[in-house]
């Protein structure tokens, strides 16, 4: 609970999630149609690594804060 | 344009985070001065990402991708000479008034600094401004939320609102903050796919060469006439009226994003606020003014990529993103940009519903009201404020729906008392010798000249109420040399009455005007924590884009 306080923690975790979304959609859900089906992918790839490294960065940051 | 199931899902995720912020934070507001000033506990690079996210309201996506679309690469001013220079000057030299001060906000700090009539002034147009900022921003969430995705008019309206209330009020202006930091994020990431994908789709950057008309490529090429640019605007007005008396009048003086720089935990941390700020600010066109100009592209190559037309028969530029966002992205990401988007209108919401009930609480209720009272009564007058604040803010929203013209007026006689704003602050922090009495009055005729520049000159068919003088090339040269008229007749009229007034006792200005509070020592701190040392360089930066771009 505490961890919610942290702004970076809580970033961190909507990417991830959000990431995580665009990357199970993209595989269980064929939109190969479309001209840019694999945008999801990559987006989701990129909001998760970022998400992660935010998350990181709170755990790391946490003892220089308090 | 259809939603599927992935595409609510995150817009759900959204608005659980959004919520889970305000519940969270909720264990923290003790007292009326954690829930409007956050305590001044909040690290730098939350208000620096806040500072700019105050300002990336929707109307600024939608407007700016607008504009780009409009007057192509010469909107990059509103970013690079309307906004850079006046942030690192409010971080270098008006900062330190503003948080040495002590003063809980911008008009407490004209009570401080001249006297209550001129507080009330700011106060009153200041409160009034932001509820109808707040309800503008509702309505335009649900126009464009009905337009795209068919969404009901009244439900957007009530959704949008009741989620803004409920992180609001939990959480005070630091729910608001964090908002706006994740709202940040979302606008950047999800808005720079589509700026891939449409770059992509025009045949990169030799695509848009070869398209886009080379006038809407170029900042400064086309500024020596008004006649040879696409934004209608002659040298001297744009960098007097936007890049000094706008940009200054609205960074420096406007006291939703001033608000942000006064909750950081020192004086450093304040004035370094708004100079970090300005590197995304100035990085901001990639991600808000491009599309406007890949769009234009995009038109000439490929179909589907024309603007509808508005109710008047005129090209709805303010179009271009939505228009791109549903052409390019696949349902999944285009859930991620239309979260972004609505992220946005609510924070856009929250920043001004945030600034309103603090200058309601400590420059109304507690000037004017109820002088003396426990913390627990001023939190709890913030908190109810914020709930009339959304009730008002939607009521606006209704209003703006059914009456368009009124809506226009008031954006009008807002833009009249803003024009000579920074004139009443620069003397009153640069000139010992300014008095209250010179600042209301100069600030009265500052306002009356700008509504008398806008009643006697016309352009586009706007203006000239009461006979027409000059016709000025574009709606935008309009407003920029109104502003700077205003500013000049504000600046003329408080030095002449400050003459000849008395002016206040120069032990009762001390933190307060320049030349009269003793300057910091800055010289033991390293070179990245020195406002000015940053600020040049930011200073320098921009120089270098204006002359790649020029």
């Amino acid at each position: 609970m505490k961890k919610l306080f942290d702004l970076r923690f809580v970033i961190g975790l909507f990417f991830a999630v959000v990431g995580l979304l665009l990357i199970i959609y993209h595989f269980a859900v064929s939109t190969k149609q479309l001209d840019h089906h694999s945008i999801n992918f990559y987006s989701g790839i990129i909001y998760l690594l970022f998400g992660l490294v935010m998350i990181i960065v709170s755990y790391k940051n946490k003892l220089s804060d308090s | 344009m259809q939603l599927v199931f992935i595409d609510y899902a995150v817009i759900a995720v959204y608005f659980l985070f959004v919520v889970t912020i305000g519940y969270v934070l909720k264990k923290k507001i003790k007292t009326g001065n954690d829930f409007l000033m956050s305590n001044k506990s909040i690290p730098l690079w939350i208000t620096s990402l806040a500072f700019i996210s105050a300002n990336l309201g929707a109307q600024e996506v939608l407007g700016m991708a607008a504009n780009g679309a409009k007057y192509g690469l010469y909107t990059v001013h509103f970013y690079w000479l309307g906004a850079a220079l006046a942030m690192i000057f409010l971080g270098v030299f008006m900062m330190p008034f503003y948080y040495g001060s002590k003063a809980r906000s911008v008009p407490e700090y004209l009570a401080l600094r001249y006297d209550e009539k001129t507080r009330g002034f700011n106060a009153f147009s200041f409160a009034a401004m932001t509820i109808f900022s707040s309800g503008v921003s509702l309505y335009a969430l649900a126009m464009l939320m009905n337009v795209i995705l068919g969404w009901n008019f009244d439900f957007s309206i009530w959704m949008a609102a009741g989620i803004v209330l409920v992180y609001t009020y939990l959480g005070g202006l630091t729910s608001a903050v964090y908002n706006e930091v994740l709202q940040f994020f979302l606008i950047v990431l999800g808005i720079a796919p589509l700026v891939y994908l449409g770059l992509d789709k025009a045949g990169g950057i030799e695509g848009i060469l070869h398209n886009v008309d080379n006038a809407k490529l170029h900042m400064w090429k086309g500024m020596a006439s008004a006649e040879t640019n696409p934004m209608g605007v002659d040298a001297f007005s744009l960098v007097f009226g936007l890049g000094f008396v706008l940009a200054f009048g609205y960074w420096c003086t406007d006291f939703l994003v001033v608000q942000r720089a006064m909750i950081s935990k020192n004086l450093n941390a304040a004035q370094r606020t708004p100079i970090i700020a300005s590197i995304p600010k100035i990085l901001m066109p990639a991600i808000v003014i491009l599309p406007g100009i890949i769009i234009l592209a995009l038109q000439k190559t490929s179909v589907g990529f024309n603007l509808p037309v508005n109710a008047n028969g005129e090209t709805d530029y303010n179009m271009v993103l939505p228009t791109l966002l549903t052409n390019l992205y696949p349902n999944g990401i285009l859930g991620v940009g239309i979260t972004a988007l609505i992220a946005s209108f609510m924070s856009g919401m929250a920043g001004n519903v945030t600034a309103f009930n603090t200058v309601f609480t400590f420059d109304i209720y507690q000037a004017y009201i109820k002088k003396e009272a426990t913390e627990k009564h001023y939190l709890m007058v913030g908190k109810a404020t914020t709930v009339v604040g959304i009730i008002l803010s939607i009521a606006t929203a209704y209003v703006a729906k059914g009456y368009n013209s009124i809506m226009d007026l008031l954006q009008l006689v807002f833009g009249f008392v803003n024009a000579p704003l920074f004139a009443t602050f620069l003397l009153g922090m640069f000139w010992k010798r300014t008095t209250a009495n010179g600042a209301f009055f100069g600030l009265l005729s500052g306002t009356v000249g700008a509504a008398l520049a806008h009643g006697l000159t016309t352009a586009e068919g706007k203006g000239g109420w009461i006979m027409n003088l000059h016709t000025y090339y574009s709606g935008t040269s309009h407003a920029f040399n109104i502003a700077w008229i205003a500013f000049v007749i504000c600046f003329i009229v408080t030095v002449l009455v400050s003459l000849f007034t008395k002016p206040k006792p120069e032990n009762s200005l001390v933190g307060l005007v320049y030349s009269l509070t003793p300057k910091q020592n800055d010289k033991a701190k390293v070179w990245y924590k020195n406002p000015l040392v940053l600020g040049v360089i930011v200073l320098i930066t921009t120089l270098i884009l204006n002359i790649i771009f020029y």
